[in-house]
């Protein structure tokens, strides 16, 4: 048989790829629950990384299940908003059927609070309280190579960020990829505070070259931090993405905000006023 | 088994070495050895991945069109990472792993040790040596890979598999044996000391 006429050659070639593409979709498919399961528990562990449960890598030696299990008991309520900061419905926090938002959950309500050609419907936005006061929301976003996304809590102020954790699908290992790997860069955001008046694009910036500092070194404005070294698109990917996830949260947040001070005016109840933080748990 | 066999395995592992004296697979060498248990984990997917489809391209090496032949090689390799991938990623045990290496699991693709033994070896030979040339070269370059993250991992982190060896003697782990440059000297002592003791291998 001559294999090099063109006939051969397109039906050989088309064999192949056929046959790989089903095979691939098949081992895809069926392994997608355990796929599932494991990006569930990577996304729980990321979440109580930031509500400052412990550090990602303590929290790694938990097995799936005991994270399933740490987030069950630590987790006091979930739900998802609008972007008027309306609660629209709660999610399940039931230790056996645990609702959390996957990358891929994200990426959509990225689009539709975004609008434009991918939007699919209105954004409908999750927001976790821990029983520690903190509440935990997440960020999405393009970095350099391809999606970034992570996690934020705030204090019960509903104003300080209590930690964040980061993660990315295939930023440039040692450059943008530290936004994962590096915790000294995820600690910076401790301690800032967004500010939601300003325009979208600087609710938090993060900075080039270094936040404006004073003489010893403190930084002197509270949404600004450092970004990486090396990896510009990264950094302003994330800030983007932070900025755009801040800004649909702002009106839950105002509205949600306790009171400074106890006012005698105010008759009306503030959500949060009660919940007293709790000691840190290491 | 016979002498040429047993030369097709032996050869990859030392003497023919595909990182210290093929210089193939150097990029990934250098980023996947910072902590052993990732070298350990590429080292064996490397393996499969070169083994299998070496095997199955040897298996259909007669029927291959010439004029596509790199592109029927690309598709089974390409094949053979995913599944490896996939398979990574099903597993709690390997998940965290699996994401920590990303996406050098995905560039085994573009590792040139796997077309490079395919295009030279596999399409020239029957099924069976040419699955041991694979796995035998994947092990070679696997052997190299656990040397560097064994200095790497213990001067480094001060741990080696995660446990702590040197930290329990007030070892201050070193920050430049993290940096992939690092691994890049170390390389260089390797093939240093290969050289002294392979002369043949010395230019003159």
């Amino acid at each position: 048989m001559n294999t090099n006429s063109n006939v051969y050659t397109v039906i050989y070639t088309t064999v192949i790829v056929v046959i790989v593409a089903a095979l691939l979709a098949f081992v895809s498919q069926s392994l997608k629950a355990k796929q599932d399961a494991n990006e569930k528990a990577e996304t729980i562990s990321q979440m109580l990384t930031a509500a400052q449960y412990g550090t990602k890598a303590e929290l790694d030696k938990l097995g799936n299940a005991a994270k399933l299990d740490k987030y069950a008991e630590e987790i006091e309520k979930a739900f998802v908003i609008d972007l008027e900061g309306k609660e629209l419905r709660e999610l399940n926090i039931d230790r056996n059927e645990l609702e959390v938002y996957s990358p891929k959950q994200l990426k959509r309500q990225n689009y539709n609070i975004k609008g434009g050609a991918n939007k699919t419907g209105e954004p409908e936005i999750p927001v976790f309280i821990f029983k520690n006061g903190r509440t935990v929301v997440p960020i999405y976003g393009a970095g350099l190579w391809g999606p970034i996304w992570g996690y934020i809590s705030f204090e019960s102020d509903l104003q300080t960020i209590a930690g964040a954790y980061f993660d990315h699908e295939s930023e440039t290992a040692g450059l943008g990829a530290k936004i994962k790997d590096d915790p000294s860069f995820q600690a910076e955001f401790k301690g800032e505070k967004p500010d939601f008046a300003a325009p979208q694009s600087e609710i938090i910036n993060i900075v080039k070259g270094g936040a404006p500092k004073d003489a010893e070194g403190k930084s002197v404005v509270d949404n600004s931090v450092d970004a990486i070294s090396g990896a510009t698109m990264t950094s302003q990917g994330l800030d983007a993405a932070i900025d755009t996830w801040l800004e649909a949260y702002a009106k839950y947040f105002t509205a949600n905000k306790p009171a400074k001070e106890h006012c005698g005016k105010c008759g009306h109840h503030h959500e949060g006023e009660e919940v007293e933080p709790k000691a840190e748990e290491e | 088994m016979d002498a040429k066999l047993k030369e097709t395995i032996l050869n990859p592992i030392f003497k023919g070495n595909p990182i210290t004296v093929l210089v193939l697979g150097i990029c990934s060498s250098l980023a996947v050895t910072v902590t052993l248990k990732g070298a350990l984990v590429m080292a064996l997917s490397v393996i499969v991945v070169t083994g299998i489809s070496s095997l199955i391209l040897s298996l259909l090496r007669n029927t291959i069109p010439g004029r596509v032949r790199i592109i029927v090689q690309l598709v089974v390799v390409a094949m053979m990472v995913i599944l490896v991938d996939q398979i990574l990623k099903s597993f709690e045990a390997t998940y965290a792993i699996d994401k920590q290496l990303s996406v050098y699991i995905g560039l085994i693709i573009t590792n040139c040790i796997v077309m490079g033994r395919i295009e030279a070896f596999a399409l020239g030979n029957k099924p069976w040596p040419s699955f041991l040339d694979g796995i035998a070269n994947g092990a070679g370059y696997g052997l190299i890979l656990i040397v560097v993250a064994f200095f790497r991992e213990l001067l480094g982190s001060g741990t080696l598999f995660g446990f702590d060896i040197l930290n329990r003697f007030g070892y201050v782990p070193n920050n430049l044996v993290i940096l992939p440059p690092f691994a890049l000297i170390l390389l260089g002592c390797i093939v240093w000391v290969q050289r002294s003791i392979q002369k043949d291998l010395q230019e003159k």
